[in-house]
């Protein structure tokens, strides 16, 4: 089964691997062997383990999309050292399907989440503070917005 | 165009991201044991920003032993790599006094004038007892000698074009000619997949940079339309030069530029063209004259023919080859003629040499014999690896074959193979090529003789089935020799 790369325009090597296909499969195979793992481990129900595999997921992109700035590598001299790899990708244009993809993903992760537990408390409290703090942070208004200078230039 | 199996592509991802994963809680260890221990700046700053040098420490250091292999002999098909050893798990290499004698597909000697040449050498080292090793000043100062002169003609000559400018450095030749032949208010069209130094020259220029789909020039004629349209930024003034860069062989992907094409839709819309034929020149085409002769296209179309000595001629330096009085406007405003230190005169000589010997002006046909065996040598090699069921990528008659790894396990696994079999290859990975597309890619030479490439195919296809990259189902063999049978018979 074989798939064809095009070569893409994003000179930004950071960012480029996402436009290339089977990006989105493996993260959603990733979100739900991790799901596996925490079932396996902690011995919880499973509304439990979607409840930590959310929580972990905004954690992780967290800090890996929205607080991390610049790129692992000094190729590019240091031009992209102000934005987020949030702000990096398809080279700061807003809604495009990348985007949102990545918007829709935790929200579907709450809504399993939420769903598997009942909707109970403390989860549901948890569960709903994480998805409105990603989707907000993920709006095409707050691109390149820093609150109160959290994460802003020294 | 590159085929990707789909669970390859999924399961690199996945091992990406557990590298990243595994880096980053080593980072955050590091942080805690730090944390104990006092730090010793005095009050400087740390040389670099926390995560700029992320990928390197973590990821690149874990298989330093693949990358940078020091050789200690002449890069002929032949070379000396120097052996080293790690006591802390690559993180520092060490290195002994053995050496190992492998086959050398990584240099770039396309020609075979890496080493020994029985006309260009005792040249050189005339050249070098008249003229010592370097000029030790720059080109407008006292740095021009009669040589340099020569060597100007002759590459504008084999070029075809009315004169030429040459500089030291091939990477530097490109970065700092590229700022002084357009600035703020001028365009440049790249290709996505042009090299550092031209990027570099492009960011160093102040000019606007649009970068279309690596060789398609029906994406260029959309972003030129769409440019000239749109005018400059914010003012929407007409653009002051537009010039688009393109590459004759693209030294990642042995892809050979659809130069025609991308000529014909540059004169529609009065663009520039800037040819860069660092691989090309002097490996392809029937003279070695580069893409133009290999595609037929006019050397007077494109306006700016930049080349390396590097790769095929085994010198070192660059040129600028246009018309007069483009060159005649570089010499007054290029710093790396103004300011630059000339190349030195025995390596001119060697240029000049390996011209006279391609040209045949040397009085045999080695030059013509050379060509030839490049041409075969590399349609042999890329014909037998296809047939073995690997995915290399690069046009017919193109010297540079990448075979596609993709896992970043199989980049040291590849190498290491390769090398306990006294083979030497390159492999290269994340940033140089995209996350996705590791490879190991394989310049051929003219000097490989027929024995040596099929030595090689033996450990390529050893190490293929090692670690599982024959991506394609190999091309069936018994059938042919069948068929061979009937018909002699």
């Amino acid at each position: 089964m074989y798939v064809r790369a095009l070569p893409t325009t994003d000179v930004n090597r950071n960012t480029e691997w996402f436009t290339y296909p089977g990006v989105w499969t493996t993260y959603i195979i990733i979100i739900f062997f991790s799901w596996l793992l925490v079932l396996s481990v902690f011995h919880c129900s499973p509304g439990m383990a979607w409840t930590i595999v959310h929580l972990a997921h905004f954690t992780v992109t967290y800090h890996s999309f929205h607080w991390k700035k610049g790129t692992p590598f000094g190729d590019d001299q240091g031009i992209y050292n102000r934005l987020t790899w949030w702000e990096q990708i398809d080279n700061g244009k807003q809604l495009t399907r990348n985007r949102k993809f990545l918007t829709v993903v935790p929200i579907v992760l709450y809504l399993i989440a939420s769903h598997t537990t009942d909707y109970q408390h403390p989860m549901l409290f948890l569960n709903t503070l994480a998805v409105f703090v990603m989707v907000v942070m993920k709006f095409p208004h707050m691109h390149k917005v820093r609150i109160f200078g959290i994460n802003g230039d020294q | 165009m590159i085929t990707i199996p789909y669970l390859t592509a999924v399961s690199t991802y996945f091992s990406y991201g557990l590298l990243f994963a595994f880096g980053q809680l080593r980072d955050y260890s590091r942080l805690i044991f730090d944390w104990c221990s006092t730090n010793n700046l005095q009050g400087y700053a740390p040389i670099c920003l926390a995560h700029e040098d992320f990928y390197i420490r973590r990821l690149y250091h874990r298989i330093q032993d693949c990358f940078n292999r020091p050789i200690s002999s002449a890069p002929d098909s032949w070379v000396d790599v120097i052996e080293r050893y790690s006591n802390d798990n690559n993180k520092t290499l060490k290195r002994t006094t053995k050496s190992t004698r492998c086959l050398n597909l990584g240099s770039y000697n396309y020609l075979g004038f890496g080493s020994f040449d029985e006309y260009c050498t005792p040249r050189v080292i005339e050249s070098l007892k008249k003229f010592s090793a370097s000029t030790c000043s720059s080109r407008v100062d006292a740095g021009t000698t009669s040589v340099h002169a020569e060597l100007e003609e002759c590459v504008a000559k084999y070029v075809g074009k009315p004169a030429a400018i040459v500089t030291g450095m091939g990477f530097a030749t490109n970065s700092a000619i590229i700022p002084v032949l357009i600035g703020k208010g001028g365009l440049i069209i790249s290709d996505s997949l042009n090299h550092t130094s031209i990027v570099n020259g492009a960011r160093g220029s102040g000019a606007t940079i649009r970068v279309f789909q690596h060789n398609t020039p029906a994406h260029l004629e959309r972003v030129l339309k769409e440019q000239i349209a749109e005018g400059q930024p914010r003012t929407h003034r007409p653009w002051k030069k537009i010039i688009v860069v393109v590459e004759g062989i693209y030294s990642m992907e042995g892809e050979i530029c659809q130069l025609p094409e991308i000529v014909s839709v540059c004169k529609k819309y009065k663009a520039y063209v800037y040819l860069d034929e660092a691989h090309s020149i002097g490996a392809i085409g029937k003279t070695g004259r580069g893409v133009c002769e290999l595609l037929g296209v006019d050397t007077a179309d494109v306006d700016i023919m930049m080349g390396t000595f590097t790769k095929s001629f085994g010198s070192c330096g660059g040129y600028i080859a246009g018309s007069k009085e483009l060159i005649q406007y570089l010499k007054y405003h290029c710093p790396a003629h103004l300011y630059a230190t000339s190349i030195s005169t025995p390596s001119a000589q060697q240029i000049i040499s390996a011209i006279k010997v391609i040209l045949g002006e040397d009085g045999s046909n080695r030059g013509a014999q050379k060509l030839a065996r490049i041409r075969e040598n590399s349609n042999f090699f890329r014909a037998e690896l296809q047939k073995m069921g690997f995915e290399v990528l690069g046009d017919n008659d193109s010297p540079v074959m990448p075979i596609m790894l993709y896992n970043p396990a199989k980049i040291p696994a590849f190498s290491r193979e390769c090398l306990r079999e006294n083979v030497a290859v390159v492999v290269v990975g994340f940033p140089a090529t995209p996350l996705l597309l590791a490879r190991a890619r394989i310049c051929i030479s003219a000097s490989h003789s027929r024995e040596d490439l099929i030595k090689a195919l033996k450990v390529i296809s050893k190490a293929g089935d090692l670690t599982g990259i024959k991506y394609f189902p190999a091309a069936p063999k018994k059938q042919e020799e069948e068929k061979d049978r009937i018909k002699l018979d």
